[in-house]
C-alpha cells in the first residue's frame, strides 16, 4: 500500500476545566490514505468528534491536544506533525480546509446566514487559491454543480436557511472540496437527514473520492453507514480506540467484547419483526468519572476481576490491520504482569 | 398479542395550515400537512407511522393527542367503559378524562422531564393533577411504576440530571403509564440515545405491551427501529399514506415504490451486503405545493401519465394490507430479507 497522508499515533486530548479532566482521546492511533475511507465509530463520550477537531487543531477550551504525532504529509513532500505545531500559525490555516476539508453534522449552524452560499465557496476558494474573482465565482458554480446542486447558477446567490437540509449538507461538502484537500473529514455529515437524503450523501461521497483519491474520516455512530463506506475502521469507547481493523474482520470477525456486544445491539431492517434485541448493561459513564482498567469492564460480561479492572489493556495486534486492546486476546504473559 | 377491540380508529383526518401574508392576513395558500388519512389500532397492537421530515406523521400524532385540532375527519377512541367517543370535535374541557387513557412518551428525554422536580414528583404528577390517592398511595403507585420500568425505589428523590438519557426515556415511560393508558403514542422515543441505550428501551416497550395490554402509536424515521416494535407500519408521503402493510409483508415485499425507495436506502450493517441502492432523485414534495395526481410521481421510476393526473385512492391489495398506487399490481418490488 501507499505511504500513509495522515499518520496518528497516541494522540492525547485532555480537557481541563475546573472540575478534574476528562480525557476525551486518550491514545488514539491511525493512518489515512488516499482513496481510502477510515470508519470511527462510536457511541457519545467516546471521542470520535474530539479525535476530528483534534487533526484539525479546532479543539474548544478547556480543551488541548496534549500528547501523540499526527504526521502529515503535505502536497509539496514536507512532514508537517500537526499535535506540535502552532494551531493559530498560518500554516495551520493553510492545512485547515487547504489540506484537509471538513464536514459537519450541523450544516444550520456551520454556514453563515448572513452571507449567500456564493460568497462563503468563493471565500473558501480565495483564501487557499490565487484567483480573480469571476474566476472563483465561476470556479464555485462548477462546485455546486459537482455537489449536484441544481441550477447552481442561480442557487450560488441563495442564503443557507432558503435551502433545505441535503442542499446545505450539498453546499458544506462543496466548501469543503473548495480548495481541493487531499483529505476529507466528514463528521456525522448525514445524522440530520432524512434516510432518502442520507443515501445521496454518501453516494456524493463516495463519486468526489474516486474522482480525486481523497482520503476520508467518516465519523458516526451508525454501524449502517459504517459498514456501507469504510474500507478499514476504529469502534472508539470512553476515549480509547478499544479495536481497528478492515471493515469486513470488524462486522464478521470482531474480537473486543465491546465490539461484538454493539453489533448485536443495533436493530436491523433484517431482523425479525418484534424481536428482543441483545443490550449491553448500565449505561456509557460519566466523563469525570470513568473507570479505572479497560474502561468497558463495568459493562462487559467477560470482564477478568482483579485484571481489567486494575490495569488499562494493551493492543494487541491480530493481523497486519487488525488491533486489539482486552485482556482477553493478550498473550498470558502480559496479563500477569 | 392483539385481538380485535379497536382502541383508536382514525377516519378521513386532515390537518391544514393557511399561509397568511400582508397586512391584511389574506391567505394565499395552504399546507396540507395531513390530507385525508384513515387507520385502526388495535388493543395491545403496535401501528408505526414512518415516512421522512415533512410527511406528516408528528402532525398526525399531535392531532391524535388533541394537541392541536384537526381541520377534518374523525378520530374515534374506545374509552375503557367501551364507549367510543370522536376526540376531534371534543372542547378542551370534555377531553380532560380522556387524556388519562392516552398518554406520550417524548423524543428528547433531557427537555422532557423539569430538572426542578424529583422523580417521583414528575412521575406521580399525572396522579396529583388527575386527583388520584393520597401521598401514601401516590408514592406507592410511583415505587410500582419505577419498578416496572426496571428503576430502583432509591431513585425516588433524585432529580433528573441525575440520570443518563436512558434512565431518563425510562421515567418518562413510568410517567406515561401511571394512569393505566390504553393506547400511548411514542413520537421517535429512542431516535435520541445511543445505540447501546436504545436496545434496552425498544425491549422495555415491548415488554410492557406484553404485560400490561398497550397500544402504541409509534411514530419514527428508523426503519430498523420500526421493524422491532411493529405489528403494522404506515408509510407516509407528504401527508398521505402510501401504503400500510403488516410488518413482515412490508419489508419483505413492498407493493408502493416510495417503500421500496425508503427500504433500498437504509444502509444494512453488513459491508457483505453492500446493496445496489435506489437513489431518489430530488427531494420531498414541499407540502404546499404538492404535484398533480401521485405526490411521489416526480421522483418515481415507475410513474406513467395516468400518475400525473390521478391521486391514487388506498386500497386493500391482494394478501393483506393497502397501498396507494395505480400500478399496485402490475409492480413487483424489491424488498429486505430477514436474517434466518
Amino acid at each position: 500500500m501507499a505511504e500513509p497522508i495522515l499518520s496518528v499515533r497516541d494522540l492525547k486530548t485532555y480537557f481541563r476545566p475546573d472540575e478534574g479532566i476528562v480525557r476525551a482521546v486518550d491514545g488514539a492511533s491511525f493512518d489515512l490514505y488516499p482513496g481510502r475511507t477510515l470508519g470511527i465509530v462510536g457511541e457519545s463520550g467516546c471521542g470520535k468528534s474530539v479525535t476530528a477537531r483534534s487533526i484539525l487543531r479546532i479543539v474548544d477550551r478547556p480543551g488541548k491536544v496534549e500528547g501523540g504525532t499526527m504526521l502529515l504529509r503535505r502536497g509539496d513532500g514536507r512532514v508537517v506533525d500537526l499535535a506540535s505545531i502552532d494551531e493559530a500559525s498560518s500554516e495551520m490555516r493553510d492545512i485547515r480546509g487547504g489540506e484537509i476539508g471538513y464536514v459537519f453534522q450541523e450544516p444550520m449552524s456551520s454556514l453563515s446566514v448572513f452571507y449567500t452560499i456564493g460568497n462563503q465557496v468563493i471565500e473558501a476558494i480565495r483564501r487557499h487559491r490565487k484567483v480573480s474573482t469571476k474566476e472563483a465565482r465561476d470556479r464555485a458554480i462548477e462546485l455546486l454543480q459537482l455537489v449536484g446542486i441544481p441550477r447552481a447558477e442561480q442557487r450560488i446567490d441563495s442564503y443557507s436557511f432558503e435551502l433545505s437540509g441535503g442542499l446545505r449538507q450539498r453546499v458544506m461538502i462543496a466548501l469543503a472540496l473548495a480548495a481541493e484537500p487531499r483529505i476529507l473529514i466528514a463528521d456525522e455529515p448525514t445524522t440530520a437527514l432524512d434516510v432518502t437524503t442520507q443515501a445521496q450523501i454518501l453516494e456524493l461521497i463516495r463519486k468526489i473520492q474516486v474522482e480525486r483519491d481523497l482520503a476520508v474520516v467518516l465519523i458516526t455512530h451508525d454501524m449502517g453507514v459504517i459498514a456501507e463506506m469504510a474500507d478499514t475502521v476504529s469502534v472508539m469507547y470512553l476515549g480509547k480506540v478499544v479495536e481497528s481493523g478492515s471493515v469486513d474482520t470488524i462486522f464478521h470477525a470482531p474480537r473486543h467484547p465491546y465490539t461484538q456486544a454493539l453489533l448485536r445491539s443495533i436493530p436491523s431492517v433484517l431482523a425479525e419483526p418484534r424481536s428482543r434485541l441483545a443490550t449491553i448493561v448500565g449505561s456509557i459513564p460519566h466523563p469525570y468519572a470513568r473507570p479505572p482498567g479497560c474502561p468497558f469492564h463495568p459493562r462487559c460480561q467477560d470482564a477478568i476481576p482483579g485484571t481489567c479492572d486494575k490495569n488499562p489493556p494493551p493492543a494487541t495486534a491480530l493481523d497486519a490491520e487488525h488491533e486489539v486492546r482486552c485482556f482477553l486476546c493478550c498473550e498470558p504473559a502480559e496479563i500477569s504482569a | 398479542m392483539t385481538n380485535e377491540r379497536i382502541v383508536l380508529s382514525v377516519e378521513g383526518l386532515r390537518k391544514h395550515f393557511e399561509i397568511r401574508k400582508g397586512i391584511f392576513r389574506r391567505v394565499v395558500g395552504t399546507v396540507k400537512a395531513v390530507d385525508d388519512i384513515s387507520f385502526k389500532i388495535s388493543h395491545g397492537e403496535t401501528l408505526s407511522l414512518v415516512g421522512e421530515s415533512g410527511c406528516g406523521k408528528t402532525t398526525t400524532s399531535r392531532c391524535i393527542l388533541r394537541a392541536i385540532r384537526p381541520t377534518a375527519g374523525a378520530i374515534k377512541f374506545n374509552t375503557s367503559d367501551n364507549h367510543n367517543v370522536d376526540v376531534a370535535g371534543l372542547k378542551r374541557s370534555e377531553l380532560r378524562p380522556l387524556r388519562r387513557q392516552m398518554q406520550m412518551i417524548f423524543q428528547d428525554p433531557y427537555s422532557s422531564l423539569n430538572p426542578r422536580m424529583t422523580i417521583a414528583e414528575i412521575i406521580g404528577e399525572p396522579l396529583l393533577v388527575n386527583g388520584v390517592g393520597d401521598l401514601a398511595a401516590r408514592r406507592r403507585r410511583v415505587a410500582e411504576l419505577l419498578d416496572l420500568v426496571q428503576l430502583p425505589q432509591a431513585y425516588m428523590n433524585r432529580f433528573p440530571h441525575a440520570f443518563s438519557g436512558g434512565q431518563r426515556q425510562r421515567i418518562g415511560i413510568a410517567r406515561a403509564l401511571a394512569l393505566n393508558p390504553a393506547l400511548i403514542v411514542a413520537d421517535e422515543p429512542v431516535s435520541a440515545l445511543d445505540v447501546s441505550v436504545q436496545a434496552q428501551i425498544i425491549n422495555l416497550l415491548l415488554e410492557l405491551q406484553d404485560r400490561l395490554g398497550l397500544s402504541y402509536l409509534f411514530v419514527a424515521h428508523d426503519l430498523s427501529v420500526v421493524k422491532h416494535v411493529s405489528h403494522r407500519v404506515a408509510v407516509m408521503y407528504v401527508g398521505r399514506i402510501v401504503e400500510l402493510m403488516p410488518t413482515d409483508a412490508l419489508f419483505r415485499t413492498p407493493r408502493h415504490p416510495y417503500t421500496e425507495a425508503l427500504l433500498s436506502a437504509v444502509p444494512v450493517p453488513d459491508p457483505r451486503k453492500r446493496a445496489k441502492r435506489i437513489v431518489l432523485a430530488g427531494e420531498v414534495a414541499d407540502p404546499s405545493r404538492v404535484p398533480s395526481g401521485c405526490a411521489f410521481h416526480p421522483r418515481c421510476r415507475y410513474a406513467v401519465e395516468r400518475c400525473k393526473q390521478e391521486i391514487p385512492e388506498l386500497r386493500p391489495v391482494a394478501g393483506e394490507g393497502m397501498v396507494a398506487c395505480h400500478r399496485a399490481n402490475e409492480l413487483a418490488l424489491a424488498g429486505v430479507g430477514t436474517d434466518g
